[in-house]
């Protein structure tokens, strides 16, 4: 009934006004369709073909394409490496970026200075941060290495080479969700806190029983961005591991594999294809997770 | 009125929005010959840059017209370069290489210089052969004319040398000496120096020279095969599996990178191609350095070296215009500068390289004071065998430096077993990227 209602005839003011609203948001809608849905749908499509050079003469083969990247040891290989780079920085980075903003959000000194500190990384460009990784990794001449006075190689061991990449991504991380968090726990009224203080809660009841599921849609929401972040990371292996690393088959990401196709190789159309099975996967993780959001945030 | 105001000023601003997008893309296709006022030219080799925008400046002088030379890392090189093919937007002018000419010749991307060639009654022969043939297409049409041509020599570090007590590398050693140097060189250190040090993408510096040395062949001459599962190619890779096990592990080079290593005086020595000279002639430690001819493989025994035991890879880089530029004939005419005579000579004089054009080059060896390059000249009395290539190279090269390829034994050089199972896996590789191009 509700809908009917709305259906009614539009006035003619109310028609002129949605012709203004069209123009107003065309120039968006342009971008969008221009710079968003039509690649999106263009990989779609090419993921059906065997893609000529330069983007000519491509030339439909059904699912051939698919056939091959579901076939291929390491589709699935890189897709267990992207998800042991996710467990390691979604938890971590949440876990940490949590406790810092607790702490950030009392009023001591220099609480801005450490925001700052913390938060720096994010203002850095991701490709520098990683070759900095890369040298302090260095077997060779790195600092880590020279400090601790050992000779690990870091970054080359297949066996440790996955947590030294997934290192520098909650490091990178950290001082987004902290920013994220601390503006979630300013939205937790005082009062809470106090009335808990009354009936003689000490700090760490306080933070497991009220801050924890009080701040749960905050944490919700950075763990959703963030297993899609991690789950599309490409950077991080691409300029910290050299082509012939030991160590880049038990490290290179998905979106790295789709790069060596459609990039290096010059095979646009299995790179599609490994594209859309990404996506693909990753709508059915935020399905899940979309699901399983009504049993683990807590609404007041 | 005002809503007309407004309805007016709403399309003017979707149209410059449309303008800013298309404009940039415009500029390639008018092609009416107009004259431009900057070329810009697109380089990988840092190296290079100083040099090659010196000989650009002197055409300018009487061209009238600017070059503006820009690098692109190897890598991001390509990358852009496609990219900027498939959408229109390509420099004016740029290098070609044997790994990408061929396909970008068969899709017409590339200016056709025939008619220019004739103009100016260009002649051909003056070029090697092997680079003039790759940037010809099959059809008769030439695509690129040969900037340069380069070869590999061994560099060595007197120095390290020296503390350990080794003869220098001389014109006489076969890859067996280079093995005993290195093995005295890493055990004298205890390991904190590496004798020698080669990554799986040492390929065209490295060890394809192996393969070719024992009778191997990378590619077959008709770019159509390979024989790298051959006895042959296996012999050479196996030479090449010892001198790994004196050398420097995988873990270590994949990080560091066998330069930088040298650079650093951690590693006794390296082979490296002529284009890469400038670099170890300005580093610091220069005085230490040397060059000498790449090892032989004494295959018949005789105990000295035929023309056909030691071989080096050489390759050529061309000058090449975009199809879609502005003003073909001015990039043809800053192309057709760089590969005359005058410019070839700059360039080598200048030390950028050795020339695309023969008998040039003997300036080139003059160039660098105090170090003596001539082992890249003497390289071309033995056999040359021109780079690798095939349609779509990267595909096939890319795998062999990698895991299921030439990883596995440089991973674990003491497998014997491995090395020959990874020949036979190249050999599969290269036989299926050909099939598939």
């Amino acid at each position: 009934m509700k809908q009917k209602a709305l259906k009614k005839k539009r006035t003619k003011a109310e028609k002129r006004e949605a012709v203004w609203a069209l123009c107003f948001i065309a120039p968006t809608m342009i971008g969008l369709i221009v710079l968003n849905f039509y690649p999106a749908i263009d990989t779609v499509w090419q993921s059906f073909c065997k893609t000529g050079d330069f983007g000519k003469g491509n030339t439909f083969i059904g699912f051939a394409n698919y056939l091959k990247v579901f076939a291929a040891g390491e589709t699935w290989h890189s897709l267990w490496n992207t998800i042991k780079y996710a467990l390691i920085e979604v938890p971590f980075g949440v876990v940490i970026a949590l406790i810092l903003a607790v702490f950030l959000n009392k009023k001591l000194k220099g609480t801005s200075l450490f925001r700052t500190i913390f938060f720096l990384p994010m203002v850095c460009a991701p490709a520098a941060v990683a070759m900095v990784w890369k040298w302090l990794y260095n077997q060779q001449f790195g600092l880590l290495n020279n400090v601790m006075g050992t000779n690990v190689a870091w970054i080359s061991d297949p066996k440790l080479a996955w947590v030294s990449i997934g290192i520098i991504g909650v490091w990178s991380v950290i001082g987004y969700n902290m920013v994220l968090f601390i503006s979630g726990l300013q939205e937790i009224p005082g009062d809470y806190y106090e009335a808990a203080e009354i009936d003689g809660a000490t700090g760490i009841r306080q933070f497991f029983h009220i801050t924890v599921p009080l701040l749960s849609p905050t944490t919700f929401f950075i763990v959703q961005t963030r297993i899609i972040g991690a789950l599309t990371i490409f950077d991080l292996m691409f300029m910290v591991m050299d082509k012939t690393n030991l160590a880049l088959e038990n490290t290179q990401s998905i979106v790295y594999l789709f790069y060596t196709y459609a990039f290096t190789n010059g095979n646009k159309g299995y790179g599609a294809t490994i594209v859309v099975f990404l996506v693909i996967f990753i709508m059915i993780v935020t399905f899940i997770l979309q699901r399983a959001e009504k049993k683990l945030v807590y609404h007041p | 009125m005002k809503k007309l105001a407004a309805l007016l000023l709403a399309i003017l601003m979707v149209a410059t929005m449309m303008a800013a997008c298309g404009g940039s893309g415009d500029s390639g296709d008018s092609g009416s010959g107009s004259k431009a006022s900057t070329i810009t030219v697109n380089i990988w080799d840092s190296n290079q840059q100083a040099g090659i925008q010196e000989i650009a400046d002197a055409w300018t002088e009487t061209s009238g017209v600017k070059v503006n030379v820009e690098v692109v890392d190897w890598d991001n090189y390509w990358t852009l370069l496609e990219a900027g093919a498939s959408g229109g937007q390509m420099p004016d002018v740029f290098w070609m290489h044997s790994n990408t000419a061929q396909m970008y010749m068969e899709n017409d991307l590339l200016l056709k210089l025939n008619d220019y060639i004739d103009e100016e009654g260009l002649d051909m022969s003056k070029y090697y052969e092997g680079v003039k043939d790759l940037y010809t297409r099959s059809d008769g049409n030439i695509y690129a004319l040969p900037k340069d041509h380069d070869t590999i020599a061994l560099l060595y570090n007197k120095a390290i040398f020296d503390e350990y007590g080794v003869d220098y590398p001389t014109d006489e050693w076969t890859w067996e000496d280079m093995y005993e140097a290195a093995k005295a060189i890493t055990e004298g250190s205890n390991g904190d120096i590496y004798g020698m040090a080669m990554n799986t993408s040492n390929n065209q510096d490295g060890w394809y020279n192996l393969v070719y040395a024992y009778g191997g062949k990378v590619i077959t001459d008709d770019h159509k095969g390979t024989t790298i599962g051959s006895d042959e190619a296996k012999a050479g890779m196996e030479m090449m599996r010892k001198l790994l096990t004196v050398g420097a592990p995988q873990s270590v080079v994949a990080e560091t990178g066998t330069d930088s290593l040298f650079q650093s005086n951690k590693v006794g020595m390296i082979t490296q191609g002529s284009w890469m000279i400038n670099s170890f002639y300005t580093a610091e430690f220069h005085d230490d350095y040397a060059w000498a001819l790449l090892p032989y493989a004494d295959r018949n025994g005789n105990g000295t070296c035929e023309t056909d035991e030691r071989w080096s890879a050489y390759n050529g880089l061309g000058w090449a215009a975009a199809a879609s530029t502005a003003d073909p004939d001015s990039c043809y005419s800053l192309i057709s500068y760089f590969c005359s005579e005058e410019g070839q000579l700059k360039q080598a004089e200048l030390g950028v390289t050795m020339g695309g054009m023969t008998g040039v080059s003997d300036a080139f060896a003059n160039a660098f004071e105090g170090m003596d390059v001539s082992a890249f000249l003497k390289a071309e009395d033995y056999s040359l065998y021109f780079r690798p290539y095939t349609r779509n190279t990267t595909v096939w090269e890319d795998a062999l430096q990698q895991a299921g390829a030439f990883l596995d034994p440089w991973q674990n050089p003491d497998d014997a077993e491995l090395m020959a199972t990874a020949c036979d896996n190249a050999q599969t590789i290269i036989e299926n990227a050909i099939a598939n191009e």
